[in-house]
């Protein structure tokens, strides 16, 4: 059991391209520490310097108290389970969960011992005399996971291990991996590109960005208080709506003025983020999250300026909830961080100059908004969040808007 | 199978069938099946070809002393090629993976593959050649050899006068002992100009040291005429000799080298009478080159020559299932605490097991019938020790003998010798295709 240190730890190609871009992050002692962002952020890189799969440029990475930027991958007691599995294919169950005491030559009844007891936690105990292409995808991903927690290792390394699974096993994985790890008490770095399982999953997580680390915190911290754009966008789902707004002074707190509407911020707003102050007359990013939306029907009481108007375009009925998506006159935030976030799924902003923006709500069953109605939508202005629409970063209080928020 | 109804008629369907299959069929049948059953009809009649013998060629196999000799000979080429071709391939597969000009290394190891084995054959019986001045392989041995005992400088010198005795193969002394403060003059003659050092100047005579023996060691030989014994002028010293001092019992005391003017010095020599040497080394005939071509070595000269002409090709092909092993299995090894040498050994080869054994029965299938790199490479004195079965079948058959019943007969045993193989490849693809 050991805690994991990057200090500055970087890693460069030979054409320049930095993968990981002096990065600073304490796992301590047999933490669940997620490492989370788009694809080529750097995550992977990341952990695979640990595993010493991959040189480190510069720094140094420590593993318990060893420095070991120079220690053979085979020698840092760590282990690591592949997003491929990464079985041998011609050994058996047995002998692939075997394999790492096999080569540091355990004696035979003690492998045998730990086999069936990994087997046994993994309910592998009647395919031990398979082959692993006789397995199916869930079985080979537990075969994974044996041959790591096996080894007894000071550190498990997880490189997206459950994106190969479907959407049922992996939400049984999650839960069965978060349990194995809790009863192990093992520090474990996890690298994912789903924000469901960076919030499900980690003790804390780490949001990563061409190379950089965003923001440190735990997932309810990250949900709450996003550093910036970035973060607010990546975790939530559905994505926090983002929006141009200009703050004004009104009835002693602010107002958002959004196209020709005017939302009311209230004096518990301003208290919250007294960094707002110092955004009186310019222009803010204002992020709404889903379930801060709902239809004003049903969330009676709501003053008119808590209300935005919009359009119903799109109603996804979920049974518990209902999305509701729907355009409003204001003009959408259009930001690096917010052309990235829509690249990693699969989208493509352009600024046609619109002045629309699709909100999306989380409504509850019992409203009756049909598509193309034009609706009142309450906003619950005691978590919105907001954002420097130059750098991005979130605004909180003057001390906030500093810490922890690097350069973008 | 029943032709779906609507579908193409049998007649047509066949049809298709037999055309797609007619011309394998017909070439197949002219240039393989034809000669094989006529092959095995005419091993069981006499070399004429006018008398039935039943299976007399056959056992005639086996009392005959070079076809039993290329028996044994293809045995040695079967338990060391495959092995050897399988074994470099592996070697240079897993090199070409992690050196610089990977590339350039990769084109010169299977360049070979590109030369006919024939011509293969030409290339090492020029190699091969005894002599270090025309053979690269014993040129190579020779340089080796001098870098590590230096040759001696005068392979043919004799004693020039009555004071100097003895062999080169004993060492060359002076008659008379020597005493401390004393001088010794070892002439030789019989010294080849070509095979004087040429660093060597004029032969100095030594002057007499207290305490100490001096000499000189020089070409005694003076163009029209001369003393012997004496050193005179245009007389050359003989550098690098080994001068010994031997007790008058015969141990060896102490050993000098002659300067450049042929002078040597024993210091501080207690009293007695001591014999100088030129020892035996200096005399030693320089490196006559290994025989590759003789009897003895011609068939690992072959099996060598072989496998650089084949490592090549088994390098690709294993290179190509290197290349297909996934990057995540061997990085799971590692991470799981194998050494290099565990991940190679435990994870690499069992994965390229299928590689390797195609290598390996590929290659036993081709030294079964190798042919004409014997031919090429080794002379006609010692083919009846390097002689292989194919060449034996050409020879009896098609070289003068005209035994073309036993020809035949050595044929159809060569054929016997394949089937197994046969199988085990049908089986192979029957496995990898169901």
């Amino acid at each position: 059991m050991s805690e994991v240190k990057f200090e500055q730890v970087s890693k460069i190609y030979p054409d320049g391209t930095r993968a990981v871009n002096v990065l600073d992050l304490e796992v301590e002692d047999g933490e669940f520490m997620v490492l989370v962002g788009p694809s080529g952020c750097g995550k992977s890189t990341a952990l695979r310097m640990v595993a010493g799969l991959e040189e480190i440029s510069e720094g140094v990475l420590r593993i318990g108290d060893r420095v070991v930027n120079h220690v053979a991958s085979k020698d840092r007691d760590i282990a690591m389970v592949f997003q491929s599995y990464a079985l041998y294919p011609h050994l058996s169950v047995y002998e692939n969960i075997a394999f790492g005491l096999r080569v540091q030559k355990v004696p035979k009844d003690e492998v045998d011992k730990r086999v069936t007891e990994a087997a046994k936690i993994l309910g592998l105990e009647e395919f031990l005399k398979r082959k692993p292409r006789a397995l199916s995808g869930g079985q080979r991903q537990r075969v994974a996971m044996g041959r790591a927690i096996v080894r007894k290792p000071s550190a498990f390394l997880m490189d997206e291990p459950l994106s190969n699974l479907d959407a049922k096993l992996r939400v049984q994985m999650r839960s069965e991996i978060g349990r194995l790890q809790r009863d192990l008490d093992t520090t474990t770095i996890y690298v994912t590109h789903d924000q469901v399982e960076a919030m499900t999953m980690g003790d804390r997580v780490a949001v990563m960005r061409k190379g950089e680390l965003q923001q440190v915190a735990t997932p309810q911290d990250l949900y709450d208080q996003p550093v910036n754009l970035f973060v607010g966008g990546f975790i939530g789902s559905p994505a926090m709506n983002m929006l141009e707004a200009t703050l004004e002074r009104h009835n002693g707190g602010f107002a958002a003025v959004l196209g020709d509407q005017r939302l009311s911020l209230g004096e518990h707003v301003v208290s919250e983020h007294p960094g707002l102050q110092r955004y009186d007359g310019k222009k803010v990013i204002l992020g709404i999250r889903p379930e801060d939306l709902e239809d004003s029907e049903v969330a009676q009481g709501r003053a008119e300026d808590e209300c935005l108007r919009g359009e119903v375009k799109l109603r996804e009925a979920l049974g518990s909830e209902i999305m509701v998506h729907f355009a409003v006159n204001a003009r959408p935030a259009l930001t690096d961080d917010v052309r990235e976030l829509a690249k990693d799924v699969g989208e493509e902003i352009t600024d046609d100059g619109e002045s629309n923006a699709v909100l999306v709500g989380r409504f509850e069953p019992r409203s009756k908004v049909r598509e193309g109605d034009t609706v009142p939508v309450a906003v619950d202005t005691r978590s919105l969040h907001f954002f420097d629409p130059e750098t991005g970063a979130g605004i909180y209080d003057q001390a906030n808007l500093a810490k922890g928020t690097r350069s973008t | 199978m029943e032709a779906p109804p609507g579908g193409p008629s049998p007649w047509r369907k066949h049809g298709v069938t037999f055309g797609f299959l007619l011309p394998a069929v017909v070439f197949l049948t002219a240039w393989v099946i034809y000669p094989a059953i006529k092959t095995f009809y005419r091993s069981l009649y006499s070399d004429r070809g006018d008398e039935f013998v039943w299976f007399d060629n056959y056992t005639a196999l086996f009392s005959d002393e070079r076809v039993v000799t290329a028996m044994k000979n293809n045995a040695i080429w079967v338990a060391v090629v495959p092995a050897g071709v399988t074994a470099l391939g592996l070697v240079f597969a897993v090199l070409t993976e992690r050196v610089r000009w990977a590339v350039a290394f990769k084109f010169a190891v299977f360049m070979p593959l590109a030369i006919s084995l024939f011509a293969v054959g030409v290339i090492w019986r020029i190699m091969y050649e005894k002599d270090p001045d025309s053979g690269v392989v014993n040129a190579l041995i020779a340089s080796g050899r001098d870098a590590v005992k230096e040759p001696g400088v005068l392979p043919t010198a004799k004693p020039s006068s009555e004071a100097v005795t003895g062999t080169p193969k004993g060492g060359i002394r002076l008659e008379e002992t020597v005493e401390p403060g004393g001088t010794a003059f070892i002439g030789l003659t019989a010294i080849p100009p070509r095979d004087m050092p040429e660093s060597a100047k004029q032969a100095v005579e030594p002057e007499a040291r207290e305490g100490g023996i001096t000499g000189v060691v020089w070409r005694d030989f003076k163009p029209g005429g001369g003393t012997p014994g004496e050193v005179e002028t245009e007389e050359l010293g003989i550098p690098r000799v080994t001068v010994e001092l031997r007790s008058s019992a015969g141990g060896k005391i102490a050993e000098a080298k002659t300067e450049d003017d042929g002078t040597f010095v024993f210091e501080g020599v207690e009293g007695g009478q001591y014999e100088v040497v030129v020892g035996s080394a200096t005399f030693a005939n320089p490196f006559g080159g290994v025989s590759w071509l003789g009897e003895k070595l011609i068939t690992p000269a072959l099996l060598i020559a072989y496998l650089w002409a084949s490592a090549g090709f088994a390098m690709v092909v294993i290179g190509a299932g290197l290349a297909a092993i996934s990057r995540d299995v061997l990085e799971a090894a590692r991470t799981d605490g194998a050494t290099e040498w565990q991940v190679f050994r435990r994870v690499t080869i069992p994965l390229l097991a299928p590689v390797l054994t195609v290598v390996f029965v590929t290659q036993i299938i081709g030294v079964l019938k190798v042919f004409d790199i014997v031919l090429s490479l080794a002379p006609e004195a010692s083919r009846d020790n390097a002689t292989v079965i194919a060449l034996e079948m050409w020879e009896k058959s098609f070289a003068g003998q005209n035994r073309f019943g036993f020809g035949s007969a050595i044929s159809m045993f060569l054929f016997a010798l394949f089937i197994p193989f046969l199988i085990l490849n049908i089986r192979r693809f029957r496995a990898e295709n169901g």
